[in-house]
C-alpha cells in the first residue's frame, strides 16, 4: 500500500479579505489516511484555510491540488471536486425542511444520481453507524445538537468522499454531547479516512491526530506529531498558546 | 407562633381555613349571576322605552340597562372559576345588545338605507352585468398573478447568482415597473404598441400590464425570502457538490417558500384590486360594471354588492394560503413570542 499518496497538496496559499491578509503563505501536504489537526488562536485563519481547500472561500493566490488535480484551474468543475471532500460544520447546517434520512439522501440522489431505494439503504446504514437509526424520520429541530452533528457527518459520508473536513465540529455542543461526536470521528480515523480537523479538543487531537499544524497570524508556525507539539514545542508562539489552554 | 399547637388549636384553625375557602362572596355565587341575568332580561323586555329617539328620561333608562349589562359581564369575566362558555356568551351579549339598542333608538332611517344600499330588486336587475364583470376581474387577477409569480421568481433566481452585469438590468427592471403607473402602462400597451406592430387585445394588454407591474414586487419578495436563509445552508449544499441550480431548487426554494407566502398573498390581493384600473382601456371589469349599473339604475346597491363579490373572490385565496402555511409547518415549530 502506497502510504505516501498525496491527497491534498497546498502550495503558498494566500487569502486576503479586502485589507485583511488572513493567510500569508501556507503550504502543506496531506497523505492518504492521515489525520491532520489544525490548531491555533482565533483569527489565525484556521477555518479560512480549511474552507479554501474546497473553495468555499476563493483563495487570493497559491495552488491547491486535490488528488493531483489543480482546483484553481479556470475550467475545473468545482462541484465534482467537492464530491470527493465531505465537510462537517460547527453549526451543523442540516436542511431544516427535510428529515434526517432525507438530508442524507439528497446529495447522492441528485448529484451521483443513484436510485431512491439505494440511497435509503445507504442512508440507513450510515445512520446505524452513527447510532441514530431510530431518528431517521425526525426533523433536525427535533434532534439534540450531538444528534444533529452525527446526522451531518452521516450526510457528508453518504457521498463516499475520499477526504473529510471538520470545521470545529464540537464547538457548539454541550460537554455531554461532545463525546458521542468524537467517538464517531475516532472510528472514522481508525477505518483509514483522510481527515483534516480544526478543533480545540486537545485530548482528542493528542490521541487521534497523526500530525498537528499550529497556525498563527496566517502562517504555519510549527508542525509535527502530537508528542512533538505538546511536550517538546520549539517555537515561543506555540508554547504561549499551549500554556494558556493546557 | 411560639406556643406548641395543641389539638384544640389545630381544630379551630382548620375550621377557620375551611370557612375562608368554603365561603364564596355574594357576587361570585352562581345563583346571584343567574338571577342577575333574569333581572336584566326582564328589564330589557319590559322596562325599556319604545322604539325611536328617546327622551332624556328614557335615555338614562337605556344607559342604566347597558351599564348593568356590562357590570354583569365584568363579574363573569373577572372570575376564573366561571366556565369559558359563559365568558364568551357574555362578551357576545355586549356587542349584540349594543347593536340592538342602536338599531332601536338611533335616528337612523333603516328602511331608507336598505332601499338605497341593500336593494335586492335592483341587485337582481344588475346581476348579469355584475357576474360578467366578476369573471373578467377573476380572469385578469389570476392570469396576472401566474405571470407575475413566474417572472418574479425567475428574476429573483437570476439575482441570486450575484452577477454584477445581470444585476444592473434586474434592478433597472424592478425600479421601472414599480414606479410606472399601471394605467399608463396599460394604455401604452393597448394604444401605443400597435404602432410598433404588436397588437394585443384589451384583456391581454390588461394582463400584461398587471403582470409586469406585479412581477417587480414579487421578485423583491422572493429575494427577501432567499436572504432570510442562513448562509450555512448554501455552504452545506455546495460542500456536498450541489451546483447553484440544484442548491436553489432543493435547498433554497423550499425554505424560502414558507417565508414568502404571507407577503405574496397580500401582493396578490392588492394586485387583484388593481384590476379595477383595466376600465381605462375599456375592459368591463367588476368595479366598472358596478359603477355603470349604479348610474343606469340610479341606485348605489350594485356597488355595495360589488364589495361583497370582491370578498367572495379573495376568500378562497386567503383560505388556500392558510392551508399552505399549515402544510409547511410539518416538522417546524412556530416561534412563540
Amino acid at each position: 500500500m502506497d502510504n505516501s499518496e498525496k491527497m491534498i497538496e497546498v502550495v503558498d496559499l494566500h487569502k486576503r479579505f479586502k485589507n485583511l491578509h488572513v493567510l500569508r503563505g501556507v503550504s502543506t501536504v496531506v497523505t492518504r489516511s492521515e489525520v491532520v489537526a489544525i490548531m491555533g488562536p482565533s483569527g489565525s485563519g484556521k477555518s479560512t484555510f480549511l474552507r479554501c481547500l474546497n473553495r468555499l472561500e476563493e483563495p487570493s493566490s497559491g495552488h491547491i491540488y486535490i488528488e493531483g488535480v489543480d482546483i484553481m484551474a479556470p475550467y475545473i468543475d468545482i462541484n465534482k471536486v467537492r464530491t470527493e471532500i465531505g465537510m462537517v460544520f460547527q453549526s451543523f447546517n442540516l436542511f431544516p425542511h427535510l428529515t434526517a434520512i432525507e438530508n442524507i439522501k439528497l446529495a447522492p440522489m441528485n448529484v451521483r444520481k443513484i436510485s431512491a431505494n439505494e440511497a435509503t439503504e445507504r442512508g440507513m446504514a450510515l445512520l446505524k453507524k452513527v447510532e441514530l437509526e431510530d431518528k431517521a424520520n425526525a426533523y433536525p429541530e427535533q434532534l439534540s445538537g450531538g444528534q444533529q452533528q452525527r446526522v451531518a457527518i452521516a450526510r457528508a459520508l453518504a457521498m463516499q468522499p475520499q477526504i473529510m473536513f471538520f470545521d470545529e465540529p464540537t464547538s457548539a455542543l454541550d460537554p455531554e454531547m461532545i463525546g458521542e461526536v468524537l467517538d464517531v470521528m475516532r472510528a472514522m480515523a481508525k477505518e483509514g479516512m483522510t481527515m483534516m480537523i480544526v478543533s480545540h479538543e486537545m485530548g482528542f487531537i493528542r490521541e487521534a491526530a497523526d500530525r498537528i499544524l499550529f497556525l498563527a497570524d496566517g502562517l504555519i508556525v510549527e508542525e509535527g506529531t502530537p508528542d512533538q507539539i505538546f511536550s517538546d514545542s520549539q517555537h515561543q508562539r506555540t508554547q504561549e498558546f499551549l500554556s494558556r489552554i493546557l | 407562633m411560639t406556643a406548641k399547637p395543641s389539638s384544640d388549636n389545630t381544630a379551630s384553625r382548620l375550621s377557620e381555613v375551611k370557612d375562608r375557602i368554603g365561603h364564596v362572596p355574594l357576587i361570585r355565587r352562581n345563583s346571584f349571576v343567574y338571577s342577575f341575568l333574569t333581572l336584566l332580561v326582564l328589564y330589557g323586555a319590559f322596562l325599556l322605552p319604545h322604539d325611536g329617539p328617546p327622551a332624556t328620561a328614557g335615555l338614562s333608562v337605556i344607559i342604566l340597562f347597558f351599564l348593568l349589562l356590562i357590570a354583569w359581564a365584568v363579574i363573569i369575566f373577572t372570575d376564573e372559576l366561571k366556565p369559558e362558555f359563559l365568558k364568551t356568551v357574555s362578551v357576545f351579549a355586549i356587542f349584540v345588545v349594543a347593536a340592538w339598542l342602536y338599531y332601536r333608538y338611533s335616528t337612523a332611517r333603516w328602511g331608507e338605507m336598505t332601499y338605497l344600499f341593500f336593494n335586492v330588486d335592483i341587485i337582481k336587475k344588475a346581476w348579469p352585468t355584475l357576474v360578467t364583470g366578476f369573471w373578467t376581474t377573476l380572469l385578469l387577477a389570476v392570469s396576472a398573478a401566474i405571470m407575475s409569480t413566474i417572472l418574479g421568481l425567475l428574476l429573483a433566481v437570476f439575482r441570486s447568482f450575484n452577477n454584477p452585469v445581470l444585476n444592473v438590468f434586474i434592478i433597472a427592471y424592478v425600479d421601472f415597473f414599480r414606479a410606472m403607473p399601471i394605467i399608463v402602462l396599460m394604455m401604452m400597451i393597448y394604444y401605443a404598441l400597435p404602432f410598433m406592430g404588436i397588437r394585443l387585445s384589451a384583456i391581454a394588454s390588461g394582463i400584461l400590464a398587471l403582470g409586469l407591474n406585479s412581477s417587480a414586487y414579487v421578485s423583491e419578495i422572493f429575494r427577501a425570502g432567499f436572504l432570510s436563509i442562513k448562509k450555512g445552508q448554501i455552504e452545506a449544499a455546495h460542500a456536498l457538490g450541489l451546483n447553484p441550480i440544484k442548491t436553489m431548487r432543493l435547498v433554497l426554494l423550499p425554505q424560502a417558500f414558507r417565508v414568502v407566502i404571507p407577503p405574496l398573498v397580500s401582493n396578490y390581493v392588492a394586485s387583484a384590486k388593481d384590476t379595477a384600473l383595466a376600465s381605462s382601456i375599456s375592459i368591463i371589469e367588476l368595479l366598472k360594471a358596478g359603477l355603470s349599473e349604479k348610474s343606469l339604475l340610479a341606485n348605489p346597491s350594485p356597488l355595495i354588492f360589488v364589495t361583497a363579490l370582491y370578498l367572495v373572490m379573495f376568500m378562497p385565496l386567503t383560505r388556500f394560503s392558510g392551508y399552505l402555511e399549515k402544510r409547511m409547518k410539518a416538522g417546524q415549530r412556530q416561534v412563540r413570542l
